[in-house]
């Protein structure tokens, strides 16, 4: 009897400190919302209150309305779609050959994918603008998502390398005995049993690209061109302070779809996460 | 008989690992991937060594070889100050994300032992911060802290009496206003990570510890941590160089202010480059930032498990 008491004190305890940690991860989203469906003249009523007494949509009305902010959207879908895709193109080939080949220069490019994720895009875009300004890579899309699809390629490639050493050799052994071809057992066996870790990969790139900043705040000065977290940014430098119940809502617009996605598919993305980190 | 199952296993490896087929040579599946690592990687990291030698700007094409920038660095007085604050950042961030992540990840771990209805709710929350995107993440924090009347921590402190804090208009309180949005929006991910290693800890070291007698702390200091110690340094090496690398969250958050109290190495980089055009200083800064990169990725490498080939 001794035990269970001590063990629904132990429960207690964690509880309380699940409601601690709801609090400080929850509570800065909850206000950013509260803030967002508040009239102007609400805004600045000064006790806290988290349900506003006359919330109001307006706001995310007034944010669709603007001629930029639903281009931001469209921007920040093109750019981490294309970059995610991209990155599909180049990682898949290389994530199975790392798995299913020996070869020497196997470690050094493993150490690479590894190394180069460590890099900040930062560095990289220092001396690349120079170039992609000359050539005209600069305000436009293409330039942006291969420099999208570089930051996601290693990733892409560690993940799916991850989960392609999984699939049994046997099945493509089968495969190339009854005649195929090792790029056709790749084509009909190892992509189809992919999709899953694909899938995570792919979203998980895609998420991130939604937040990629850096990339698109020094290539692409045409606001017409931005993506969301780089419109948002812009629009936090022109709002005045009265207007701080839309920049609200427009920061909500920009965070929702991200998590959305994570959501829906988070069991996936957590999982091929892990694996190169944990495994071994 | 045997004679004639090897020279049919012999007929059939060749049938199998036809040499001359293209797609059995690995080189070719990895050469994209390759060339674009070593275009966007490999040669810019070159040319911003070699743009550091040089005095170019981002406004005249034309430069000249020169130490100049990097006897500029000797001289800066203000580097002093970068370096202070950009370690304070990292260092803050890197200690309370592993404390504070490796508390949740415990707490979820018992919730799952135990079967508490609501443990995937909590893990939810926390990585909802992640996924934030870093403006967003700096927008928001900047609504906690913000001195005016929407404020939310100086509306709490003033329901319960207490004066105002400037959250980030003190430059010596700005620092740490920034490094708790960076707790805020990093912590998941460690919480990730050390949530599984927690999972694959076996069991039976517990169990045989508890036949020992020991209680739950000497259990979590004489298995638990031990067991998760290759686990926890490789966190700290990813999130030492996120942070370092940490940029959007700050220049949303507080542009590098008040005054420069929160100006990181990262954009104190940018700032150089993109703003004073001032391709050879920045790219003095780039280096650094680089070479610490270099520093936590060599010991990263070595951290690894490595691969028991097949």
């Amino acid at each position: 009897m001794r035990m269970s008491t001590k063990q629904r004190l132990g429960d207690a305890g964690t509880y309380l400190a699940y409601l601690v940690v709801c609090l400080f991860f929850a509570g800065p989203l909850l206000w950013l919302i509260s803030l967002s469906i508040r009239t102007a003249a609400e805004v600045y009523v000064s006790d806290i209150r988290l349900w506003p007494q006359n919330p109001t949509l307006d706001n995310y009305f007034s944010v669709l309305g603007n001629q930029l902010f639903p281009r931001y959207l469209w921007n920040g879908l093109l750019l981490s779609v294309a970059g995610a895709f991209g990155a599909m193109l180049f990682a898949t080939p290389a994530a199975y050959a790392l798995s299913r080949f020996e070869f020497p220069a196997k470690r050094p490019v493993m150490i690479g994918i590894l190394a180069f994720q460590m890099i900040s895009p930062l560095v990289i875009m220092v001396p690349l603008y120079r170039y992609m300004d000359r050539i005209g890579l600069t305000d436009s899309h293409f330039g942006a998502s291969m420099l999208y699809i570089a930051v996601a390629a290693p990733l892409f490639t560690w993940m799916l390398k991850g989960f392609i050493d999984g699939i049994p050799r046997s099945l493509e052994e089968a495969a190339m005995i009854d005649g195929c071809t090792r790029f056709g057992a790749f084509l009909r066996v190892i992509m189809p049993l992919s999709l899953p870790g694909l899938t995570s990969a792919f979203v998980l790139n895609a998420i991130l690209g939604w937040s990629q900043f850096i990339i698109p705040f020094i290539l692409l000065s045409k606001p017409a061109l931005q993506p969301i977290a780089v419109g948002i940014f812009n629009f936090q430098g022109t709002y005045n302070t009265t207007s701080t119940q839309v920049l609200a809502a427009a920061s909500v617009l920009s965070i929702v779809p991200a998590i959305v996605t994570f959501l829906v598919l988070q069991r996936f993305i957590i999982g091929a996460l892990t694996a190169g980190a944990v495994k071994g | 008989m045997t004679e004639g199952v090897a020279t049919a296993n012999a007929a059939l490896r060749t049938r199998r690992r036809p040499r001359w087929r293209i797609s059995e040579h690995p080189y070719i599946w990895v050469a994209p991937l390759t060339l674009l690592l070593l275009a966007t990687y490999v040669y810019p990291a070159v040319e911003v060594v070699r743009f550091s030698f040089t005095n170019a700007t981002l406004l005249n094409p034309e430069y000249e070889y020169t130490l100049r920038s990097y006897q500029a660095l000797q001289r800066n007085t203000s580097l002093g100050g970068l370096l202070w604050i950009t370690f304070l950042f990292v260092f803050a961030s890197v200690v309370f994300q592993l404390l504070l992540g490796l508390l949740i990840a415990l707490a979820l771990n018992r919730g799952v032992n135990r079967n508490l209805p609501g443990v995937s709710v909590v893990r939810i929350v926390i990585l909802s911060s992640w996924i934030v995107p870093g403006v967003a993440a700096g927008i928001v924090w900047q609504l906690i802290f913000s001195e005016a009347s929407y404020g939310f921590l100086n509306s709490l402190l003033r329901d319960v009496g207490l004066p105002p804090v400037k959250w980030l208009s003190r430059p010596d309180i700005a620092i740490w206003s920034a490094v708790i949005a960076n707790i805020w929006r990093g912590t998941a991910f460690s919480m990730i990570l050390l949530y599984a290693g927690l999972v694959i800890i076996p069991k039976s070291l517990y169990e045989a510890a508890a036949v020992d007698g020991a209680s739950a702390w000497r259990q979590f200091w004489y298995v638990t941590l031990p067991q998760l110690r290759p686990i926890l340094l490789i966190n700290t090496i990813l999130i030492s160089i996120f942070t370092l690398n940490t940029f959007d969250l700050i220049l949303a958050l507080t542009g590098g202010g008040p005054g420069r109290a929160t100006e990181v190495l990262s954009l104190y980089a940018y700032n150089l480059v993109f703003r004073n055009f001032d391709l050879a200083n920045g790219s003095v800064i780039a280096v650094v930032l680089l070479a610490i990169s270099v520093v936590f990725t060599f010991f990263y490498i070595r951290l690894l498990p490595k691969e028991n080939e097949t």
